[in-house]
């Protein structure tokens, strides 16, 4: 097979990052709404930490769009 | 150019190239400056107009910031700072959202430039260190990278570069996989379908610039508390 199609394949590959990325968010918003329902006194606080935690998760998902977007200029 | 992205130097100060982005910059510095200028113009004690809506942000950010430090003094330190890390991101990330502007050159997000974001987060490193430095002194601040234990020296030197790297790469990679897919649905699909991105692009703009502003909030606490 030709190396650009290779790319092709090794960008969507990276891109895929955003499955497990997908599953931490759920589970973060999930956890936070549960913990708002409960106590909404630590409303801001529990909003402020849920931002934060999807930061993090976040980025791992970007270095992974970050792959493809190399992979995709190499590409040409 | 790629996707969009042009990279016209239009002329050299100094050894440095002034394209595009740095021009956007600019005119969204004097743009800021401006409103800001105009908004404290005429301070009243019960604020109208425009002064309301900045004494809205200000207090807004100084809460949310001061909630995160815990402590006043270094609240009321940084917090013009990361006032201003706020509103620039997020005035640059609306600057590649006015109608027509995919058309013009210049009119693309200065975030969308690697180059843009890694210089934002350079400058939250060495406020981080400064903060250290004055809350702790000498001593405290070499302190804190041995604790809790010298075997977690090599993880806490490589914290100091992680940090600037996911601030960077976070930033960047949102504002430009935003508009990447933008560009490619006005490529296939160029009417109404894009305007549903585009409407994403306004929630993930803000959010982003909060993003931004909280972790290097963070940042500075965990460096100013007492127990790290």
């Amino acid at each position: 097979m030709e190396t650009a199609g290779l790319m092709a394949i090794g960008a969507g590959i990276a891109v895929l990052s955003g499955f497990g990325g997908g599953i931490g968010m759920g589970i973060t918003g999930a956890k936070a709404i549960e913990a708002i329902a409960r106590q909404p006194e630590v409303g801001g606080d529990a909003r402020t930490l849920m931002f934060i935690t999807f930061a993090f998760i976040e980025t791992l998902t970007i270095y992974g769009l970050l792959i493809a977007f190399m992979l995709m200029g190499k590409m040409g | 150019m790629i996707f969009g992205m042009w990279d016209a130097v239009y002329f050299k100060l100094g050894p440095i190239p002034v394209d595009h982005i740095i021009v956007t910059q600019w005119v969204l510095i004097v743009l800021i400056g401006l409103i800001a200028f105009c908004s404290t113009r005429k301070m009243k004690v019960i604020p109208t107009g425009l002064q309301n809506a900045f004494e809205m942000i200000i207090v807004w950010t100084y809460d949310l910031f001061g909630q995160i430090m815990s402590k006043e003094h270094v609240a009321k330190r940084w917090t013009p700072l990361l006032s201003t890390f706020f509103l620039f991101i997020l005035v640059s990330n609306y600057s590649g959202m006015i109608p027509g502007s995919s058309h013009i050159e210049g009119f693309q997000a200065p975030t969308s430039n690697w180059n843009v974001t890694m210089t934002l987060a350079l400058i939250t490193v060495f406020a981080v260190q400064i903060a250290g430095l004055s809350e702790h002194g000498i001593g405290g601040y070499l302190k804190h990278f041995v604790s809790p234990m010298p075997a977690m020296l090599p993880i806490n030197i490589l914290e100091e570069f992680t940090h600037p790297l996911s601030l960077t790469v976070r930033l960047f990679g949102n504002v430009l996989g935003e508009e990447m897919v933008i560009a490619f649905l006005m490529f296939m699909v160029p009417f109404l379908i894009p305007c549903t991105i585009m409407a994403l692009g306004v929630l993930v703009g803000a959010i982003q610039a909060m993003v931004f502003a909280l972790l290097s909030a963070s940042y500075i606490a965990s460096a100013t508390s007492a127990g790290h």
